[in-house]
């Protein structure tokens, strides 16, 4: 892209062009770009499938799809959504801002920034081929218990070591982000004076690299359960399948806030800059990212509170749960703080956050009633846990991320994007959002299973209304798209400060910024 | 850039540790299981130089049985339920047919309700501790003695212990 | 007012009110009563934060915005407002916990019932075993329903009485006792739940589960199994029938004469 007029200027570089230098690239930006175009499209693969689920649930009765494949778009969907879009989307953010926003002139291991990217397009396509094989992909579920999961087709050990493949392909890309952060940041700039968005990441890359190898372990033994006779999870042979839950979980929770904390941190970035007033509390909101994060560690078992377990561990996961609400809770007021008594403009960026805040509030209203057992027993594995986790996961982390990007593309592209169609697809976006999701609140509350391709009669209305909603969704989507070629072929400039609101080193840059981002270091006060 | 190498080493350390952590919470599952009795996980090991005691105390045992994976097997209880002295020792047993013409070989897989109370029902023999085999079209008599600790918590009046019987003959690197 | 709409809500057919169900059964089960109002509480408190919160906030989007002419006011940082609201949350959250962890205690008791089910999830039904009593039978979905399940099967499934609703065998149960349900697995992991009666359970193989039910109301309770099990888990519904105990005294001697009939006829 725009990084080639800086190559003019950078006489001693001489990349390849073509195909070549994307495949070759260990320059941050390419590379962020690369995550970034990658994310976008699974999130249209995983979007497409999240459609053939809403067709097919538009009415009561089996209309497009058997239910063998069924299963495999709702694995496939989340593993496509998690693995392919929200987590390449925010590694994609952490390569172009975090050198850019730390005065560093790249990141700390550029050829391992490389392979890390490289590894997801052979992942994905191992993955998705499985789709394809006569015994067809996963269709477990994306928590793949056992013995369910033992019983699937020959896709399984695809699917294993494609999930190997992704975790290896994160595990690289939070040792770079650590290295970086805490090797590269520019003089005078201490840990606690770091924008809050690299603290975020900082604190979610170590949850990375503590989590991601567990996930690696668990699969690796549902690998020798099935083809080299060990029993971790057979009961036949002395295991126990609850032991895959609870190791998976174990993974599992603090994967949930590896999608969330940097979206924290972009909305902590976006909401002082068009409230024009510095963030409330920003050593509180490092404390609470942190205690958010170790609180992650004890809490797995509220995703399975019908396993059977003992009472003193129901109670101790249900005590350990309602505690997370108050560092995520100091969050929420603290950004309606910083919003207080500031001079609010409404960007497109702005009305993003706005609505994250919003809608992820009320994800985390529904999490704080799951985190009560009793009524846990009936929420688990309805409509409503559906409902609850897309909202923090699509206005959630999805929403922080186009934030993210309508807010940084003028920095990236020197280009600026429409206002008003970015307005509109904000509109769009979260108008289909609810329409989509809040539904499910009540088809679960009424006792509507997950995960079942067809229901009852008196459930139809509801997904009739979260199907329509769903095709809006995702018809906005490609105006988002749009967007992004519409601004990428104009060829009025942006600003080099793009917000006047905005604060940090990358708005001392040029918009595009240098191939090079900080040649040499800015001095930080 | 020694700083960096440093952080580089420290770091797959800990990627090296959490992977060996998640094979790690295997026994410590299984500890963590036997303590609070998750699952109504018994302890398999037998109980050996048990002194039988007068409580005058009587629970009852009721037995259960299923068959995994709908195996052409008969598998039941011989008694339903037993009342018993606590601290005494009982022998009962499970009947299994083979509705099969070949020889199968069999694992049980016990478990108590309520799973708290899983470690007070001790087994001084129990055909769930090995792996058995059982011809085609056999009926067999499988023997289990037992012993209800004198520590069961007063409010437990009654005990209910299940087995599930597999059929392990094609399983890979069955015990 | 209040009356015109009662008067509206009683004009509309039960269907179609039933259609748009909204919230959790209030059920008939102390454990399902149970369930409700923690679930009510929580969802009160959250709604009174969220009217608070979203309340400033909109206030703030309202009259502190740059096109009304407000000016950014300094501060960034009180100590003193930041610990209020870490404590008066952890507070409220202490309130409710109190009340769940009662609750818990209190599901969690299954001593002293009067009878015990077992239950063994299949791949796709379930199978029922009065242990006291010796009955035992298998239930699945009833004919009609797997009929018109099928994908271009050609039917209306809204014509399709109680679709994916009703099985061929339904569980009989006595009200007023307390019944122990056990619950375990012969292939993968299901979960058995009817709303109405409360909480679900996991039937895991190998192992078994248990959970208490007390029916304070005959009546006809559906549920399904409420963890994936493969792929027709969508069509394993499970039906219970309470009934006064008399009748269901009645019900296990029909159900052990008839096992008896069937053996001689055999």
């Amino acid at each position: 892209m725009s990084a080639n007029i800086h190559d003019i200027h950078d006489q001693h570089h001489h990349t390849p062009s073509g195909l070549m230098r994307w495949i070759t690239t260990t320059n941050h930006k390419d590379i962020g770009s690369l995550y970034l175009w990658f994310s976008l499209l699974m999130f249209f693969i995983g979007g497409f499938m999240a459609l053939i689920i809403r067709a097919e649930l538009f009415e009561p009765g089996l209309q497009l799809v058997i239910p063998g494949f069924f299963n495999q778009m709702t694995t496939m969907h989340a593993l496509i959504m998690i693995f392919g879009a929200v987590m390449p989307a925010f590694v994609g953010l952490a390569n172009w801002q975090i050198p850019i926003m730390i005065g560093a002139p790249d990141m700390a291991l550029p050829r391992l920034n490389n392979w890390s990217f490289w590894i997801l397009p052979f992942a994905f396509t191992m993955l998705l081929s499985t789709l394809f094989f006569d015994s067809g992909g996963p269709a477990a579920g994306w928590t793949l218990y056992p013995p369910l999961s033992l019983q699937g087709g020959n896709s399984m050990p695809f699917v294993i070591l494609s999930i190997h493949l992704l975790g290896i392909s994160s595990i690289l890309g939070a040792i770079n982000v650590i290295a970086t952060i805490l090797n590269m940041r520019a003089p005078g700039m201490t840990l606690m004076k770091m924008p809050i968005f690299i603290w975020t990441w900082l604190i979610t890359a170590f949850l990375l690299i503590a989590a991601m190898p567990v996930l690696a372990g668990a699969i690796t033994m549902l690998l020798t359960d099935r083809f080299f006779g060990t029993s971790f999870f057979t009961a036949s042979g002395g295991g126990d399948p609850v032991m895959f839950q609870h190791i998976f979980w174990f993974f599992g929770h603090p994967e949930v806030y590896i999608l969330i904390l940097p979206a924290f941190g972009i909305v902590s970035t976006i909401i002082p800059a068009f409230s024009r007033k510095k963030l409330f509390g920003y050593d509180s909101m490092v404390y609470a990212t942190a205690s958010i994060a170790l609180l992650s560690f004890i809490v797995w078992a509220h995703h399975m509170f019908t396993v059977g377990m003992p009472l003193a561990g129901e109670i101790f996961f249900m005590l350990t749960t309602m505690l997370i609400a108050v560092p995520t809770g100091v969050k929420v007021f603290n950004w309606v703080a910083t919003m207080w008594k500031g001079s609010m403009t409404f960007e497109t960026p702005m009305l993003f956050a706005l609505a994250f805040i919003i809608l992820f509030t009320i994800g985390g209203f529904s999490g704080l009633m799951l985190a009560m057992t009793p009524a846990d027993f009936q929420y688990h594995d309805t409509y409503f846990v559906v409902a609850h986790f897309h909202y923090v996961l699509v206005p959630g982390a999805v929403f922080a991320i186009i934030a993210a990007v309508y807010y940084w593309l003028p920095k990236w592209t020197g280009k600026m994007y429409s206002e008003s169609l970015g307005k509109l697809h904000f509109w769009l976006t979260t108008i289909f959002v609810n329409v989509t999701f809040f539904p499910m609140h009540f088809v679960g509350l009424a006792g509507m299973p997950r995960r079942i391709p067809d229901y009852p009669v008196q459930f139809a209305d509801f997904n009739a209304i979260a199907s329509v909603g769903a095709f809006g969704f995702g018809l906005s989507q490609i105006l988002f798209v749009y967007i992004l070629y519409n601004t990428l072929k104009k060829d009025v400039t942006a600003d080099d400060k793009v917000w006047d609101g905005a604060e940090g080193l990358e708005w001392t840059l040029s918009s595009p910024p240098p191939y090079h981002s900080f040649e040499k270091a800015p001095r930080v006060e | 850039m020694t700083n960096l190498k440093k952080t580089y080493l420290s770091i797959s350390i800990i990627v090296i540790f959490m992977f060996s952590f998640s094979y790690m919470l295997v026994p410590l599952y299984d500890i963590f299981c036997e303590i609070t009795g998750l699952n109504g996980k018994t302890n398999q090991e037998k109980i050996v130089g048990i002194n039988e005691v007068n409580t005058d105390r009587f629970v009852t045992v009721k037995f259960t049985s299923t068959v995994a994976g709908s195996e052409p097997f008969n598998f039941n209880p011989m008694e339903n339920e037993m009342i018993v002295e606590v601290g005494k020792i009982y022998t009962t047993s499970y009947i299994l047919t083979n509705n099969t013409n070949s020889l199968k070989q069999i694992t049980a897989s016990p478990s108590v309700v309520p799973g708290r109370d899983a470690e007070y029902f001790k087994k001084i023999e129990c055909f769930c501790f090995t792996q058995q085999q059982i011809n085609g079209k056999e009926t067999k008599e499988l023997p289990l003695q037992f012993v209800i600790d004198e520590d069961l918590p007063l409010n437990t009046k009654t005990l209910i212990l299940s087995y599930t019987m597999f059929n392990t003959t094609d399983q890979l690197g069955a015990k | 007012m209040k009356n015109y709409l009662y008067m509206l809500a009683l004009a509309l057919p039960a269907e179609i009110m039933a259609d748009w169900e909204v919230n959790m059964p209030r059920g008939v089960t102390p454990t399902s009563e149970i369930a409700y109002d923690i679930h009510m509480l929580m969802f009160w408190i959250t709604v009174v934060i969220g009217i608070l919160v979203f309340g400033v906030m909109i206030y703030s989007i309202i009259y502190h915005r740059k096109s009304v002419g407000h000016q950014p006011a300094k501060f960034h940082e009180s100590t003193k407002v930041e610990i209020i609201w870490t404590v008066i949350p952890f507070l409220i959250l202490v309130v409710c916990a109190v009340p769940a962890t009662k609750a818990l205690i209190m599901m969690e008791d299954t001593s002293d019932a009067g009878i015990t089910l077992k239950v063994t999830g299949y791949q796709w039904m379930w199978e029922y075993e009065y242990l006291e009593d010796g009955v035992n039978f298998f239930s699945k979905i009833d004919n009609e329903s797997n009929r018109a399940r099928r994908l271009n099967s050609g039917q209306n499934v809204n014509n399709v009485d109680n679709y994916l609703r009703n099985v061929d065998n339904v569980v009989v149960l006595p009200t007023d006792t307390k019944v122990r349900v056990l619950l375990t697995a012969s292939d993968v992991i299901h979960a058995w739940w009817v709303p109405e009666l409360g909480g679900k359970k996991d039937a895991i193989p190998g192992y078994v589960n248990e959970l208490w039910i007390n029916i304070k109301k005959p009546g006809v309770y559906r549920g399904a199994c409420a963890e994936l099990c493969g792929k027709d888990h969508g069509f394993m519904p499970i039906v219970v029938r309470a009934v006064p105990k008399m009748e269901y005294e009645k019900w296990v001697t029909l159900q052990k004469d008839n096992r008896v009939a069937e053996t001689k006829g055999n």
